[in-house]
C-alpha cells in the first residue's frame, strides 16, 4: 500500500476525496471488530554483522484482531522488538510479509503508529506541538489540529502542560505525550515497545490505568510488547507468550474479565505464575 | 561585620563572583604587563599607560598618520567580517546539512575537506588579496576561517540526530522532505550555532592577518602602519581594539547559542 494513496471517501470528516493520513483507521472501517486486521505472515529476520549472523525471527506468523490489545511477552532478546519494527515498516524483514486489511505494507506510514520506550519526543516542540506533529505532517488545518489535540491532551491528563517543554516533564508525563501523539493519528494499529519500561513501578501502574481509561472511550488495535507479565495480564485481551530466540509462539492466552482488572484475583495470580515459570525455563542467562 | 557568604545556587552571587574574578584577573594582567615591559625596557614593548594614552588619543583624534577616524577602520573590518561570515553561513548551512544527510556524498567529499581544512586560513590571504583585491580578498579569508568549523559542526550535528526522532516521524507519516524540515533542520540548530561560535573566533584571527596585505584596509592594516611608523603604543592600542571586538562577537554568539539551545530544550 502506497502512502500517497491513502484516500478515504465519503466519511463524515470529508465530502471530497482527500488524503487522510491522519485517519487511516477509516480505511478499515469495513472490517468488523474481532476480525483479523493485521497479519504477520512467515516473518523471517536475520541480522548480519561482521562477527556473526543472528536469526532473530524464524517463520513467525500471527494474526491481530481489530480492536484488541495483544501483548507480547518473551525472554529478553527473543525478537519482540524485531517483530514490532517489522510491523511498523521501520525494519524490512528478510522474508515474509505484513498485511493490514489484506494490503501489504512495505514502508513505515501513519497507519501504524508507534510508542517508544525512551519516548522519542521532539524537545524543540512544546507538548501540544509534539502531539500535533502527525496532523501537521498530514496537512490538517490549524483549527482542527487544535481541537483534536485539546481532546487528546485532556484524555491523557496533559491539558495544563500543553505549552510545557518536554524536558520539564517527568518520565510518566513524557510517555503520556508519546501515547497522545500516536493516538491522535487514529492509526489502524498502534505498536508499543515496552512503553512503560523506563518508568518506576508506581508510575507504570498509573499509566496502565490511563491507557485502560482511554481505550474505554476509543476502541483501538494495539500490539504491546512488555517484559512485565503483570502488565500484560492487566492490559491485554490476549497475551502472546514467546519462546527464546528465534521466537516461536509458546501459548496464546485469552485473558478473562473486563478491564480494569483486579491484579490480585486468583485467576490473575494463576496465569501469572504459569507464564513466569515458562519464561524462567526459557531464560538462557 | 557582615560577612558575604557565597552561595553557588544563587544567580546573583554567581554573577557577582564572575565580575569580581574578571576584574581582579584583568588587574593582575595589567600589573604583570607593566612589570614585564619595565623589566624589558624595550621601545617595541610599551608600558600599559602609554598604550592606553595612545588608545584614548586614537579614539578622540583618529589615526596619527593618515588622519582617519578609528571608526572608519573598525567599520571596514566589520564589513569585511560580515561579508565573510554571511557567505560562510549561506554556503556551509545547506552544504553541511546535505553532507550530513547523504552518506555517499559525505564519503566522497571527506578527502577534499580533510585536505583543505588543516591549511591555516591565513595562508590563503596573500593569494586571495592578490587575485580578488583588497575588498573581497580579506572577506574570503574570513569565509575560509568560519566555513570549516561551521561545516564540520553541522555535519556532526546531523549525524548526532537521535534515530528515534526519525523513526517516530516516519510512523507519523513524514515524507523524506518533511523529515528534513521538521526534524533534521531543527535538531541541528544548536550545532549550527556552536559552529558559528567557533567560526567567529577563527574569523577574527583571520581578518587582521588578511588586512595586513591591504592598501587601505581595516584595523589590521592600521596595526601594520603603526608598526612600520615605529608608533608601538598605537600598535598595541590597535591590538586592544581587535581583542575587544573579538570578545564582543564571540560573546554575543555564545549568548545567542546558549539561549536558543535552552529555548529549544536541547542544552544537554
Ligand atoms: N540491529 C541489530 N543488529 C544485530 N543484531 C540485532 C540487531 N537488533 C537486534 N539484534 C539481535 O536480535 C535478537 C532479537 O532482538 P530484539 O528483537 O531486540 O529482542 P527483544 O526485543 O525481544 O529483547 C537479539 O539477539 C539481538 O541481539
Ligand atoms: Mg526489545
Amino acid at each position: 500500500m502506497s502512502r500517497s494513496k491513502l484516500v478515504v471517501k465519503g466519511e463524515k470528516y470529508d465530502s471530497s476525496d482527500r488524503v487522510r493520513a491522519d485517519r487511516t483507521d477509516l480505511l478499515y472501517s469495513h472490517i468488523p471488530e474481532g476480525e483479523t486486521l493485521v497479519s504477520i505472515k512467515d516473518l523471517n529476520v536475520t541480522y548480519r554483522t561482521d562477527e556473526k549472523t543472528t536469526v532473530a525471527v524464524d517463520d513467525f506468523s500471527f494474526d491481530i484482531k481489530k480492536g484488541e490489545l495483544v501483548s507480547i511477552v518473551g525472554p529478553s532478546g527473543c525478537g519482540k522488538s524485531t517483530i514490532l519494527r517489522c510491523i511498523s515498516g521501520l525494519l524490512q524483514p528478510t522474508s515474509g510479509e505484513i498485511l493490514i486489511g489484506g494490503n501489504k505494507c512495505t514502508t513505515a506510514g501513519s497507519d501504524r503508529g508507534m510508542v517508544f520506550q525512551d519516548f522519542a519526543l521532539f524537545p524543540w516542540r512544546s507538548v501540544r506541538k509534539n502531539v500535533e506533529f502527525g496532523l501537521e505532517i498530514a496537512g490538517v488545518p490549524k483549527e482542527e489540529r487544535q481541537e483534536r489535540s485539546d481532546r487528546y491532551l485532556k484524555a491523557m491528563g496533559l491539558s495544563e502542560f500543553a505549552d510545557s517543554r518536554i524536558h520539564e516533564l517527568s518520565g510518566g508525563m513524557k510517555q503520556r505525550v508519546g501515547i497522545a501523539r500516536a493516538m491522535i493519528m487514529h492509526p489502524a494499529v498502534i505498536l508499543m515497545d515496552e512503553p512503560f519500561g523506563a518508568l518506576d513501578a508506581q508510575t507504570r501502574n498509573i499509566l496502565q490505568e490511563s491507557l485502560v481509561n482511554v481505550l474505554k472511550t476509543s476502541s483501538r488495535t494495539i500490539v504491546f510488547v512488555t517484559h512485565s507479565v503483570d502488565e500484560a495480564l492487566f492490559l491485554s485481551d490476549r497475551v502472546l507468550v514467546l519462546s527464546k530466540r528465534p521466537a516461536t509462539i509458546h501459548t496464546v492466552i485469552d485473558v478473562p474479565g473486563e478491564r480494569p482488572r483486579d491484579r490480585a484475583s486468583p485467576e490473575f495470580t494463576k496465569l501469572r505464575r504459569e507464564i513466569l515459570s515458562y519464561l524462567e525455563s526459557q531464560n538462557t542467562l | 561585620m557582615a560577612v558575604f557568604k557565597y552561595d553557588e545556587n544563587n544567580r546573583r552571587h554567581r554573577f557577582i563572583r564572575t565580575i569580581v574574578v574578571t576584574v581582579v584577573s584583568l588587574a593582575v594582567f595589567l600589573v604583570l604587563w607593566w612589570v614585564a615591559t619595565v623589566l624589558m625596557n624595550d621601545q617595541n614593548f610599551p608600558t600599559p599607560d602609554k598604550v592606553f594614552a595612545a588608545l584614548y588619543d586614537l579614539i578622540l583624534n583618529g589615526d596619527p598618520i593618515g588622519g582617519h577616524s578609528i571608526w572608519e577602520y573598525i567599520a571596514i573590518s566589520l564589513k569585511t567580517f560580515l561579508y565573510g561570515f554571511g557567505l560562510a553561513l549561506v554556503v556551509a548551512d545547506p552544504l553541511g546539512l546535505l553532507l550530513g544527510y547523504v552518506k555517499p556524498l559525505r564519503e566522497f567529499t571527506a578527502p577534499w575537506i580533510e585536505v583543505v581544512r588543516p591549511i591555516a586560513p591565513i595562508a590563503w590571504a596573500p593569494i586571495f588579496v592578490l587575485s580578488f583585491g583588497s575588498r573581497l580578498g580579506p572577506a574570503l579569508v574570513v569565509f575560509i576561517g568560519i566555513f570549516f568549523p561551521l561545516l564540520t559542526n553541522i555535519i556532526f550535528g546531523v549525524q548526532r540526530i537521535d534515530k528515534n526522532w526519525l523513526d517516530a516521524s516516519k510512523t507519523l507519516g513524514a515524507s523524506q522532505g518533511q523529515l528534513f524540515y521538521k526534524v533534521v533542520l531543527p535538531a541541528t540548530v544548536p550545532y549550527i550555532l556552536n559552529g558559528v561560535k567557533v567560526g567567529l573566533g577563527v574569523g577574527w584571527m583571520c581578518i587582521v592577518a588578511a588586512e595586513i596585505y591591504n592598501k587601505f584596509g581595516g584595523i589590521g592594516q592600521y596595526l601594520v602602519d603603526m608598526v612600520n611608523g615605529g608608533l608601538m603604543a598605537n600598535a598595541f592600542a590597535a591590538i586592544i581594539i581587535i581583542a575587544i571586538l573579538g570578545l564582543l562577537t564571540t560573546g554575543v554568539a555564545e549568548y545567542v547559542s546558549k539561549l536558543v539551545s535552552r529555548r529549544m530544550g536541547m542544552d544537554a
